[in-house]
């Protein structure tokens, strides 16, 4: 028992009190205000599918991956997507092996609820051979660091490493044109979700002074707060879903003002998602393009721009630079933005 | 632990050290004291190092190895900022950041008698003082000093109290007074109390006061002495 207790952690009632009357006079302890997002950071890996999102000390990582299965009966013609849960244990000292928490389960579901209910993936496009194939797409939360507001942190990924996810492309063959080819990656060019809108979760945390009120709550907010809910919106103002599990009860001309802020919060964040993706999809396609050998001296060693058409010393250059670390890829690909656009031949086939 | 032991010398002070690195060999020393602090350990005639830090030396004799981490491991004569878990009977159990809960004996306060047992809440923090801190029992705090008295230990009001590693509580102590609290001294006035155990307290007469130096100390960690003086100017501009 006392091993137990000496597991949890705590918060001093000095920190309880301290957060509620800072928040008296619009103060948060991180030093926001109360309608402040704490910096959001979002890291796409080279590879397709998966996504890092940083929100204040909020940590967490998604992964897209995807599967042919058979439909369900009742829905011949839609793919599946899937939402899966994992808390490290080091995320937090009250994270325990085994079955489970609520938490866990509440936050796989509110995810789960905003992108499924909206419809705001298209699974009718996820079909292959009706009644017979369809791809389901499964999507891993994993918690690393929790600092709070993880339901937001988690939705943001799993936006992300669905948009830039990229399933394999299909075709029919036969002579019935039943069966089916599932055509490599370097083949034929994977193709990426189809995907209408982005519902974005914006959660409030409610105190039991009934003015009071918090967007985005840190972990200590957390422990003090005595009701939340979760918003999701669109960009366009659309609520996708709205979640309030118990705790302290809200008015209805509150909920209208933290719709109001959801929406302000969630166009941001879709244009920070936005300019995310499309870097990465730049890179993307700058890593697929063949550089003439004698072009990429010229970029590599800018002091001899005259060198030309000569023999280049750094032949091979493209395979040694997809090997190297992200941050040496950014300075070369910097250099090689003119290449984009060019003709579909200079793409890699290998 | 004392060890007898001569020409005290090492090359390995203010050096990174890492478990299993043997920074003395004492069978060529003899007819000296030294005195071994945390991460340290005596293997016969070799003193070995036990957890990753940085290796200080003192004068005359003592070493012990300096690190920053999360977790605080107990040791006697530091002064901690603890939470208050639960109250037994003699004990109050409190939370010091350890591996295990520490006790605090309802006696061990100023002029403690059992007519006048202090109460405290579930949650209170309390700057307390290690007494006993051996392995494998759970570590014993006061809140009086060496002599009895209660020399500022005590259950602390109102204010915030911040986690931070261990590393920074030991910086925020050290003499001269670390730039980060000297800079903020000059224009705030507050008071702060900093555990060894990575917890740190601060209070002030306004809100907005606490949460500025809170996040300087907390922002100061990585940042150099000139570093840490640049960034509490700005963070009290934007405040003024």
């Amino acid at each position: 028992m006392e091993q137990r207790l000496a597991n949890t952690w705590r918060m001093p009632l000095n920190d309880n009190k301290f957060i509620e009357t800072a928040l008296l006079s619009d103060l948060r302890v991180d030093g926001r205000r109360p309608s402040d997002y704490r910096k959001l950071t979002i890291k796409l890996a080279k590879q397709d599918g998966s996504a890092e999102v940083h929100l204040g000390q909020t940590h967490v990582i998604t992964f897209v991956t995807a599967q042919l299965v058979r439909p369900y009966r009742d829905r011949p013609n839609e793919g599946s997507l899937s939402i899966f849960t994992e808390f490290s244990l080091m995320a937090d000292p009250s994270f325990e092996p085994g079955r489970p928490t609520d938490a866990a389960v509440e936050l796989g579901r509110v995810v789960d609820r905003g992108l499924r209910e909206s419809r705001a993936i298209d699974t009718e496009s996820l079909c292959v051979l009706s009644g017979k194939l369809v791809w389901a797409i499964r999507v891993d939360i994993h918690i690393l660091d929790n600092a709070g507001n993880l339901v937001d942190a988690a939705n943001i990924a799993a936006l992300v490493s669905l948009l830039t996810f990229r399933r394999p492309e299909c075709s029919l063959t036969g002579e019935d044109g039943q069966d089916v080819v599932v055509h490599p990656p370097e083949e034929r060019d994977p193709i990426p979700l189809i995907i209408h809108h982005l519902p974005i979760a914006v959660t409030f945390g409610f105190f039991s002074n009934e003015n009071l009120l918090v967007i985005d709550p840190t972990h200590h907010e957390e422990c003090v707060m005595t009701g939340r809910m979760t918003a999701t919106l669109n960009s366009n103002g659309d609520v996708c879903a709205i979640q309030k599990p118990g705790g302290e009860s809200v008015s209805q001309s509150v909920i209208m003002h933290c719709l109001k802020l959801a929406h302000v919060k969630a166009t941001d964040i879709t244009t920070k998602i936005k300019d995310a993706v499309e870097i990465h999809n730049n890179e993307r396609m700058l890593r697929k393009i063949k550089r003439h050998s004698s072009s990429a001296a010229v970029d590599v060693c800018g002091a001899t721009a005259g060198f030309g058409g000569k023999q280049n010393p750094l032949d091979g250059d493209d395979l040694e630079c997809r090997a190297t670390p992200s941050g040496q890829q950014h300075s070369k690909d910097g250099a090689s933005k003119n290449f984009t656009g060019g003709p579909s031949s200079w793409y890699d086939t290998s | 632990m004392e060890t007898k032991s001569s020409s005290s010398s090492t090359n390995l002070v203010d050096q990174s050290v890492c478990p299993g690195d043997v920074i003395l060999d004492l069978s060529n020393m003899t007819n000296q004291t030294i005195k071994l602090g945390g991460g340290l350990r005596q293997d016969c005639d070799a003193i070995s190092v036990m957890k990753a830090g940085r290796l200080r030396f003192s004068k005359p004799n003592k070493y012990w190895v300096e690190n920053s981490q999360k977790r605080y491991v107990p040791h006697a004569e530091d002064s901690v900022l603890g939470i208050v878990v639960d109250s037994r009977s003699d004990n109050f159990l409190v939370d010091i950041k350890g591996p295990a809960l520490a006790f605090l004996p309802v006696l061990a306060f100023e002029g403690g008698t059992r007519r006048n047992i202090p109460r405290f809440e579930i949650g209170t923090l309390i700057y307390a003082r290690v007494v006993k801190a051996n392995p494998g029992m759970n570590p014993e705090l006061a809140c009086t000093d060496a002599s009895g008295k209660a020399a500022e230990f005590g259950a602390l009001k109102d204010g915030y109290m911040f986690e931070c590693t261990t590393g920074l509580s030991r910086m925020l102590l050290s003499s001269p007074t670390c730039p980060v609290l000297d800079a903020l001294g000059k224009k705030l006035s507050f008071e702060i109390a900093v555990g060894l155990n990575g917890r740190v307290w601060v209070s002030a007469a306004s809100p907005q006061t606490t949460i500025v130096v809170a996040n300087a100390i907390m922002n100061s960690e990585t940042l150099s002495g000139a570093q840490q003086r640049i960034m509490v100017e700005k963070l009290l501009e934007r405040i003024h």
